[in-house]
């Protein structure tokens, strides 16, 4: 008898983890994730975002602050690209460094895309809808 | 009672009401800056820049306050970091004067008394109590 094996491609994961230590950053980045039917993980501190991937792996994408206490975003975007588990996933980074170097230290590093401070909300939104790969239009777009 | 003194009183003073509808115009605040964040707008009735002008009045005064203590201890590391936190807010939001100062905080060679971290900080505070009474009114003018 012919056996078949089946193979189901696993599922993308709805959820975005938020890593800022910035309330106002959080709730806007937060606020526009949620427009793109995703859920939303965020953390203040990078420690809590590393202790949450440490156990956690299923999350669509993560959006890193750069400048964080205890544990800086460049420093979980090395943690997460080491992980086998966790380098499927698309990174964000966000910042107000000026400086072309960490730009160019955070792609280095294994960022998918670097958002710098101040930013419009049309670049918020489209960083975003490029990073979870959603092509759903925003109520302006549509 | 002047305008200033009418928008940067505590609000259980009832005072508030006193602040017209229409836009006053404040180099403080960019408002068209501000407001370009309603197309972020959700459909639950919340009002976001409601939102954000509430976080950015929590969070900014502890980040001044950390800027000034900061330099108090010679912790310029911790000086720089607040400086650097609160550029950021602000940039987004259009709080213009209190960017640059940070912007210039951040720049400064703290080990240099003549490069006027003090008098950065003075001005920091002046510039974000206007842009407190700016952002109060043009809240008040999106709860009319």
């Amino acid at each position: 008898m012919e056996t078949f094996r089946v193979k189901f491609k696993q599922a993308i994961p709805n959820r975005v983890l938020i890593a800022d230590d910035d309330p106002v950053m959080r709730h806007l980045v937060t606020t526009t994730v949620k427009q793109q039917d995703c859920e939303v993980v965020v953390v203040n501190v990078g420690r809590e975002a590393y202790r949450i991937l440490q156990s956690d792996s299923q999350f669509r994408a993560a959006i890193l602050d750069m400048t964080m206490p205890f544990l800086e975003g460049l420093d979980l975007i090395r943690y997460m690209r080491s992980e086998k588990r966790l380098m499927r996933i698309p990174i964000m980074m966000i910042t107000a460094e000026q400086d072309i170097k960490l730009m160019a230290s955070s792609f280095s590093a294994g960022a998918t895309a670097f958002l710098p401070k101040p930013f419009t909300p049309e670049q918020l939104q489209s960083a975003i809808r490029m990073l979870i790969g959603n092509r759903k239009w925003t109520k302006r777009a549509a | 009672m002047s305008f200033d003194q009418v928008n940067s009183g505590p609000r259980e003073t009832g005072a508030l009401h006193l602040i017209p509808a229409v836009r006053i115009p404040s180099d403080a605040l960019d408002v068209e800056v501000l407001n370009a964040f309603e197309e972020l707008q959700s459909d639950d009735g919340s009002d976001l820049i409601i939102e954000l002008i509430d976080l950015y009045l929590q969070d900014a005064p502890p980040q001044i306050l950390a800027i000034g203590k900061a330099s108090g201890s010679a912790e310029w590391a911790q000086l720089k970091r607040a400086a650097h936190n609160l550029k950021g807010s602000s940039s987004t939001l259009g709080v213009r004067h209190v960017a640059e100062i940070c912007e210039k905080l951040e720049a400064a060679n703290c080990l240099d008394p003549s490069d006027g971290v003090e008098a950065l900080i003075q001005l920091l505070e002046y510039k974000f109590a206007k842009a407190r009474q700016a952002l109060a009114a043009e809240r008040q003018r999106r709860l009319v």
